[in-house]
């Protein structure tokens, strides 16, 4: 289905960017905290499928990595369809790992974002999730050829700023892990002891 | 010039992340820049009485107390198997036992992950040190653990005689020492150990 209005295309092409954003964002706080993630990547892997030592940390980063790859070239290479649903395949796998992680790690801290949130697997976040996942499968709606005609230097121009959306999160990111070490010993947030 | 509908929104979705996440790192710098606002709420007051606790061997039903006073030295660990810091330090405490720097030391692990997370770290699931899951959590309240992972080194009289966070060997042979040093007949006046250790305010 295509969409012709104006004001339709916006929320099309704002959807888009905006997870296009997200992953960018999401992807740059990961890699700023890898070995955080690499734990919380270890809780999801089957105990028949314990990876080697280095297993989980290298598939944390190849996580983090794949997420700044689709969101580059989401928001870079708008016309490539099959982007949008590759993106949306994304965000409904978050929706699964939400899921998984709401219904057997409870209150762990899910580190989406890295040192920047430590907020655990809740059924908020699962909505929110699966609001995401909505605003992803919204984005998959075709919009006509010329609200999307890039030039070259447009690409470059979105690409650049997608990197500096990442950097800025990278950035932000390692701050924050590092306020949290200074705060509250090695950083790791207040245990649930009930 | 003609600026295709893609290009004026996706500018504006990449200022507006942009300027949230300017937002958030000049906070996270302010945090930095300030210290630690929460370093006081880490841990038991140095010099004070440590409290009882009671917890649970993974796979056990039986209550077990530490009480604190009871003649031997203890060093509690309060770590998880979820936390990678707390990884390195349990790892630098196994290779103190097998170095025999942990003699006449009682170590006890207390983590507030269930007892089926240890499986997931190797360093937790291989260790041999003594494990529990406080059965308590109320007796934990003058601990102050308000992250992990966090050390608290007791002399034999009960006394706490350091307080606060370690993953390097130097710095968890400080707090054994200071375990071990201690004597509760004598005031505590500096038991702070290596760095990032945090005692009384």
């Amino acid at each position: 289905m295509a969409v012709t209005q104006t004001l339709l295309q916006i929320v099309v092409l704002g959807g888009k960017t905006s997870i296009a954003v997200l992953l960018l964002a999401a992807g740059g706080a990961k890699l700023a905290d890898r070995p955080g993630f690499a734990s919380n990547v270890r809780l999801f892997i089957p105990m028949a499928f314990r990876l080697p030592h280095r297993g989980p940390a290298v598939l944390a980063v190849a996580i983090a990595a794949g997420e700044l790859a689709a969101g580059a070239a989401s928001l870079s290479v708008p016309q490539a369809r099959w982007l949008n649903l590759a993106v949306a395949a994304i965000y409904a796998a978050f929706v699964v790992v939400w899921a998984v992680g709401f219904t057997r790690h409870r209150g762990r801290p899910c580190r989406c974002f890295g040192a920047l949130s430590d907020r655990g697997f809740t059924g908020s976040g699962l909505i929110r999730a699966v609001l995401l996942a909505a605003v992803a499968g919204l984005a998959t709606t075709v919009v006509p050829a010329a609200s999307i005609r890039l030039s070259l230097a447009d690409h470059l121009g979105l690409l650049a700023g997608g990197a500096l959306i990442a950097a800025i999160a990278f950035s932000a990111a390692t701050a924050a892990g590092k306020a949290a070490v200074a705060g509250r010993a090695g950083g790791h947030p207040r245990p649930r002891w009930a | 010039m003609h600026v295709s509908l893609y290009l004026a929104v996706a500018q504006w979705a990449l200022l507006g992340a942009l300027g949230v996440f300017l937002l958030v790192l000049f906070r996270q710098l302010g945090h930095i820049m300030q210290g630690s606002g929460s370093s006081a709420e880490l841990g038991p007051r140095v010099g004070s009485l440590a409290a009882p606790l009671q917890y649970r061997r993974p796979a056990e039903e039986q209550v077990r107390r530490l009480a604190p006073g009871d003649g031997q030295p203890t060093l509690v660990a309060f770590v998880d198997p979820t936390c990678p810091s707390c990884e390195e330090l349990v790892t630098v405490l196994g290779a103190l036992r097998t170095a025999g720097e942990l003699a006449g030391l009682r170590v006890l692990l207390l983590i507030s992950d269930p007892a089926s997370y240890l499986r997931i770290s190797e360093a937790f699931s291989a260790t041999e040190l003594e494990v529990g899951r406080p059965s308590d959590p109320s007796g934990l309240d003058d601990y102050r653990v308000s992250g992990t992972p966090l050390l608290v080194a007791i002399d034999q009289g009960g006394v706490v005689r350091a307080a606060g966070s370690a993953m390097r060997a130097a710095e968890v042979r400080h707090y054994c020492e200071s375990c071990q040093a201690g004597n509760s007949a004598t005031p505590v006046l500096a038991a702070e150990p290596a760095v990032a250790a945090r005692g009384d305010s």
